[in-house]
């Protein structure tokens, strides 16, 4: 454990750590999420298969861990190793089961096999990104280096205020469409959006913008501090992920009107859920493009 | 573990690739957190695999059996009648592609029919849909069936 580690609440920490793993696995498997064929696959499978799944999940999950880690702080023992599979996994599960239940693809009225095939089977990508964690977005990037150069010089125009903030837009935009373009074009957006009912909808906004504040904030991914810095009038975290979000559905309705998805004779709330149900995914990838640039 | 030794630790991102030189301290220290969110991994972890064993050991084998049934009453909207039903999967394992029908008999003919088909319908899944009619299905003989279903 380092001083950083020990001068703060060991449960912040233990927070962040459970919170930068699972920003990995939404990064990672959002893609996977969204194929209704991994819904079904999870719908029929037996029970020996998902033991199977399960347990290849923990070897590669571990072998992951030997080289790699969601935790700051790592160490080359076996037992650490283990310590961190098993709780990549049971996050992976947890996560995997929020937002499958969000996404109404399982209920509580869902039977038991059911439930369990799924979330088996989604956890798997998810336990990967989970374990990959640090390692997705640790390059640095050339924005940081020069807004911290610009930062030392003291004084900031507003025209580097600007250019700034521009940036993060474009940032927020690539990312959102590198994760959203995989998935607009597929049926899964409408099948989706027809089983979500408003209540849910908002939940998936509210998670939207949770996960997309973690990633560029919580979860201490190797640029964050870097990202602290950065300037513009889109800085302050809430405005920034607020703003990110808004324009990560933007993105969203424009892909799924690209592809058709959408026509400007569908009323508002099919755009509105659409737009939200893809959200979520263009969340993730503007948040990330936000830590890549 | 000494305060001096921790201080002199580098405070830098580069923190977590260093894999050599905290290896004293990573095992003697591990946070009450830590061992709290591990307790509770362990136990997400053995739970599920204990509900797939469990499921494993006590569910009925065998083919899919599906059965059609009324669930609620008959909807009229303007000239339309809706028959609301369930299809469910009794059987030891999923069903795909089932074909649900519905015929309306007055007087001993077939007036009208209906159909609808299900994907996935995984053991102990029930499904709701309903037929449309055009003439009231109280006033004749209502039969619903399941058609066909294929192996997932």
């Amino acid at each position: 454990m380092s001083s950083q580690e020990q001068s703060r609440n060991p449960w912040m920490s233990e927070l962040d750590d459970l919170m930068r793993g699972a920003s990995g696995g939404f990064l990672f498997s959002t893609t996977l999420i969204y194929t209704m064929e991994v819904w079904w696959t999870g719908t029929y499978v037996d029970p020996g298969r998902m033991l199977v799944a399960l347990m290849i999940a923990f070897a590669v999950v571990f072998m992951l861990n030997r080289s790699a880690g969601f935790r700051r702080v790592q160490n080359p023992q076996f037992s650490e190793d283990m310590f961190e599979t098993i709780q990549a996994l049971a996050l992976s599960l947890v996560c995997t089961a929020a937002f499958l239940l969000l996404l109404r693809r399982i209920s509580f009225e869902t039977p038991l096999q059911e439930v369990l095939g799924k979330v088996v089977y989604e956890s798997v990508p998810f336990a990967l990104g989970v374990a990959l964690g640090n390692q997705f977005l640790s390059s640095g990037g050339r924005r940081q280096q020069q807004s911290s150069g610009q930062q030392s010089s003291g004084q900031q125009s507003s025209e580097f205020i600007l250019h700034s903030t521009l940036m993060d837009i474009g940032a927020t935009m690539v990312g959102a469409t590198f994760i959203a373009l995989t998935i607009a074009p597929t049926a899964e957006i409408p099948m989706l959006a027809v089983a979500i009912s408003p209540p849910w909808l908002l939940a998936l906004m509210i998670a939207s913008l949770v996960v997309s504040y973690g990633i560029v904030f919580e979860a201490g991914f190797a640029n964050q501090q870097k990202r602290k810095q950065q300037q513009g009038i889109l800085q302050r975290p809430l405005s920034e992920t607020v703003a990110a979000y808004l324009v990560a559905l933007i993105v969203a309705a424009f892909l799924l009107w690209f592809f058709k998805q959408l026509t400007f004779d569908d009323p508002w709330h099919v755009w509105f859920n659409l737009s939200i149900v893809l959200g979520f995914p263009a969340a993730v990838g503007g948040a990330a493009g936000r830590l890549a640039v | 573990m000494s305060k001096a030794t921790e201080n002199n630790l580098s405070q830098t991102q580069d923190q977590h690739r260093d894999r050599s030189g905290q290896q004293n301290q990573q095992q003697q220290g591990r946070s009450v957190a830590e061992w709290v969110s591990f307790g509770i991994s362990t136990a997400i972890l053995l739970a599920v695999a204990g509900l797939i064993l469990f499921w494993w050991l006590t569910a009925p084998k065998g083919p899919p059996i599906i059965r059609i049934s009324p669930a609620g009453d008959i909807r009229q909207v303007e000239e339309q009648f809706y028959v609301p039903f369930e299809v469910k999967n009794t059987g030891g394992s999923a069903a795909d592609a089932i074909q649900a029908r519905a015929e309306l008999r007055i007087n001993g003919q077939v007036v009208e029919q209906a159909t609808q088909s299900f994907s996935f319908l995984s053991r102990g899944e029930t499904e709701k849909g309903a037929f449309v009619f055009t003439q009231d299905p109280r006033e004749g003989k209502l039969t619903m069936s399941i058609t066909s279903y294929k192996q997932p």
